[in-house]
């Protein structure tokens, strides 16, 4: 399924988004992920880079082939823009532009690329895009039935409308931070941007609605998504417990790391197995699920202690029960945990590590969800598809992510009507 | 944004007013939060959410927390969290009076959302596929832990499975490896899920406009939560390693430094110290100098971005010390006024008296029976062309029945044949 590298000249698209055009201002993260969505679904989606100043994603050190592995925050000092993993898993299916928007050609040359498309997206920092001159109101004059979706940290209204966010900053100030962790330590919160992924599916979301109002009334509008916002959203229960009950978070017993309190399942966690850091989690809810775990362990002696004997006792005496657990896990690997589990019913998974989802997940390998498509300069490489299948709409993978300035000559020349001697001229001055 | 807000409660200046979602009917036969999650965010847009419970009620019921700590099917707190503004009927879908009833419904409606996995769904005589072949024009959306096919079609998740099977898991804990991963809180696999869930069902509203036919969605939570390990996957696909965790911050190839401060007042901070950029050097130093306490980070020598980096430590002792000597709120709203990128670890509680949601008028008083006023989280979506919806509190179970049933069935009856 790796296409070959020579058709990547942009043609006829497929999928329902097919005929949206896209003027995509994004860069890190939420933005990139969620006009990805765009781009795999049919639209034209063409990513805007400033050569001086690329994407963030092409300059992090996640590169094929590399002998040592280097973490976000030790970029080299001169890297290859063309190399970096994780613009070509944000950016596949893109078309790429270049264009200097501090130069007045470049602005007017955005202004001619909006006004072609249907649809403006951005996730700089507050002000950019007005400092442009792109606010709503002119994106309108140019294009009066536009899309223009805004994705910020705080939301484009507001007394922290300009304060600085990315995943980390999002996740603490919305609460999910705080949230997750073992009682009596310091958060554990997320090991990852979980709210660039979270609010960048919201994003997606929220331009679909907008295609789709504007296919039943011809209407655009302004989208503003607040990250924090959406973070809130996510919060679960508790948001309604810490307010109703008059309940705070800051207690001794809470959070509850890896033990569930409604309802009070036992066990309920994550157990060491064979290997270096190497885990499994069991979930049992209720009486019916513990006999078929009792089953599985070959009902031993200690499961007769009166302290296990119902599950309510069972959730009182965790710790007890948490140790005869890990002594059974010790000695076997995470899969063999738990496909033996599964095989009897009972809820376990190994903890996988991004090796084991690619490596060694049937699941993940009979649906399909990780494809390959190949790129000039890193060659076959491994993405992140979609988690759903659909039985009549299909993504279209067409090519991985763009090269800087890949489709300037299609873009300027076949879509804005611009000559070889102009886009020459432009380039020779710095504005493409 | 200029000046106009989008907010929740002012006047649009769209030209029909009406939301994408007004006029569709939404069945929800799910009870996992998965499914229900992705009923709610289409309610708080304006759809018209049926939601059809079995008797006794949907499982969600009986999960706290609940009101007063009196376990109470109609006071469940989750129950309340994924149900806002749906409609209840009950339905006994192990008997084929009651399928029939729920094909009455299927008929009259454009969208349903089911959490019943493959197995569970062959019993009942409801598998995704027949619903789509006896309803064409209807969109089977269906949230299930692992997806209706493959191998582990058939296993049972829950929230910690899920997150645990799906990768990100693995990136969150601690920095004593010791300590096994530690679950995030809030149910992030189902809303992970549902988010896609949410997607499905537009492109699929979006396709069924042009060819007038529904179609299956068939979402995983398992690999929901796969492709959302940020950083994970990409440093796996590329360089071939695999990330370690660290407290409350990226995992990473490498160990970086601790991100979190905590304050004067007890409570933490988020602040990742990146030394390589001059602009927030310069106001990280300049802010400790106001206080008194840059110690030697104002020398002339510090401007080198290779003397500071060899002096990570020191720095970060400093900024150790000084956070310790303020409270968490004056360090973010300080931190951020120099445009340092600082987040305090809000409590869930601290959110209502944030001045920023509340100028935003995030949070939206639900009036609920016998407890008053209850502020929810609003729509996480805001346009200018409409407004999101203003749903009720969740139902009461069963709530509904009779005006539900009633005017479906008599309006469906001319395409069924009569009842």
């Amino acid at each position: 399924m790796t296409n070959p590298v020579s058709t990547r000249t942009p043609g006829r698209r497929t999928g329902p988004l097919t005929g949206v055009r896209v003027a995509d201002f994004c860069w890190m993260g939420v933005g990139a992920v969620a006009t990805r969505l765009l781009a795999d679904f049919g639209a034209e989606v063409i990513k805007i880079e400033d050569r001086t100043r690329v994407d963030m994603p092409r300059r992090l050190p996640i590169y094929k082939g590399q002998g040592k592995a280097l973490s976000y925050g030790e970029e080299l000092s001169n890297p290859d823009p063309n190399m970096g993993g994780l613009f070509n898993n944000y950016s596949r299916n893109k078309l790429g532009v270049t264009i200097n928007m501090r130069t007045p050609e470049g602005r007017e040359l955005a202004d001619r690329l909006i006004t072609k498309s249907n649809v403006v997206t951005e996730n700089f920092a507050p002000g950019v895009m007005e400092r442009w001159g792109l606010t709503f109101a002119r994106l309108q004059q140019l294009n009066p039935s536009i899309i223009y979706a805004r994705m910020s940290g705080y939301g484009h209204t507001g007394p922290h409308t300009e304060y600085r966010s990315y995943g980390p900053v999002v996740q603490a100030v919305s609460g999910l931070s705080h949230i997750s962790g073992l009682p009596g330590r310091e958060p554990s919160g997320w090991g990852l941007s979980y709210m660039d992924n979270l609010a960048a599916y919201y994003n997606s979301a929220a331009l679909l609605m907008a295609i789709l109002h504007r296919e039943e009334t011809g209407e655009g509008t302004e989208i503003d998504v607040s990250a924090v916002e959406a973070g809130i959203s996510l919060l679960g229960p508790v948001i309604l417990d810490v307010k109703v009950n008059k309940r705070s978070t800051r207690r001794d017993d809470y959070p509850t790391g890896n033990r569930l309190e409604h309802p009070h399942a036992a066990p309920h966690g994550v157990y060491p197995c064979a290997g270096t850091d190497r885990w499994a989690a069991i979930a049992v809810l209720d009486q019916s699920e513990w006999d078929l775990l009792v089953d599985v362990l070959g009902s031993p002696d200690w499961v007769n202690d009166p302290m296990f004997c119902d599950q309510e006792s069972r959730f009182a005496h965790q710790d007890e029960l948490d140790t005869h657990i890990s002594a059974w896990t010790l000695t076997r690997t995470p899969h063999e945990v738990m496909d033996v589990l599964q095989a009897r019913g009972v809820r376990a998974a190994a903890v996988q590590t991004a090796e084991d989802l690619s490596e060694h997940d049937p699941q993940i390998a009979f649906r399909g969800t990780f494809f390959e498509l190949d790129h000039p300069v890193i060659g076959p490489a491994l993405f992140e598809g979609m988690p759903m299948q659909m039985s009549r709409t299909a993504p279209d993978n067409w090519r991985s992510a763009p090269l800087v300035a890949e489709d300037n000559d299609y873009v300027f020349g076949e879509l804005l009507g611009l000559s070889a001697d102009e886009r020459g001229e432009l380039l020779d001055k710095g504005v493409i | 944004m200029s000046e106009q807000a989008i907010d929740h409660s002012h006047d649009h200046s769209g030209v029909s007013g009406r939301t994408p979602y007004e006029g569709l009917r939404i069945i929800e036969i799910a009870t996992e939060p998965g499914g229900e999650d992705v009923g709610q965010m289409m309610v708080l847009m304006g759809a018209d959410v049926v939601k059809v419970e079995p008797p006794g009620g949907a499982s969600g019921r009986f999960i706290g927390p609940f009101v007063g700590d009196e376990p109470d099917p109609e006071n469940s707190l989750n129950f309340w969290f994924y149900n806002r503004g749906k409609q209840s009927i009950v339905l006994d879908l192990t008997t084929e009076t009651d399928r029939d009833r729920l094909h009455v419904l299927l008929e009259g409606a454009d969208v349903v959302i089911t959490s019943t996995s493959a197995v569970e769904s062959a019993a009942l005589d409801l598998r995704a596929e027949s619903l789509s072949e006896r309803h064409p024009h209807l969109i089977v959306a269906s949230v299930t832990a692992f997806g209706l096919t493959g191998p582990w079609a058939d296993y049972k998740a829950s929230e910690l499975i899920s997150l645990g099977a799906g990768g990100p898991l693995m990136s969150c804990g601690y920095d004593d490896h010791s300590i096994p991963p530690i679950l995030p809180g809030g149910n992030q696999s189902a809303h992970t899920a549902a988010a896609f869930g949410h997607i499905g069902i537009l492109l699929a509203l979006l396709d069924r406009r042009r060819t007038g036919l529904g179609q299956v969605v068939d979402v995983s939570v398992h690999e929901a939560a796969a492709v959302t390990c940020e950083l994970a996957n990409p440093y796996w696909f590329y360089p071939r390693v695999n990330v370690q965790r660290q407290t409350c911050r990226h995992a990473q190839p490498t160990p970086t430094s601790p991100a979190l401060f905590q304050c004067a007042d007890g409570r933490y901070v988020y602040f990742a110290l990146v030394l390589a950029d001059t602009k927030p050097w310069h106001s990280l130093v300049s802010w400790l100098g106001e206080y008194g306490l840059e110690a030697d980070l104002g020398d002339p020598e510090f401007a080198e971005v290779s003397h500071r980096q060899a002096r990570f430590p020191h720095i970060q002792g400093v900024v150790e010390v000084f956070f310790l000597l303020m409270d968490a709120n004056t360090a973010y709203h300080e931190g951020q006024a120099r445009q340092l990128p600082i987040g305090i670890l809000n409590a869930p509680e601290d959110l209502f008296d944030d001045e920023h949601l509340a100028a935003r008028q995030f949070f939206v008083p639900v009036d609920v029976d016998g407890v008053g006023p209850v502020p929810f989280p609003g729509a996480p979506f805001r346009f200018s062309a409409f407004a999101a919806a203003d749903p009720g509190p969740a139902p009461h179970l069963d709530e509904n029945s009779l005006s539900v049933l009633s005017t479906t069935v008599s309006a469906a009856a001319p395409t069924t044949g009569g009842q």
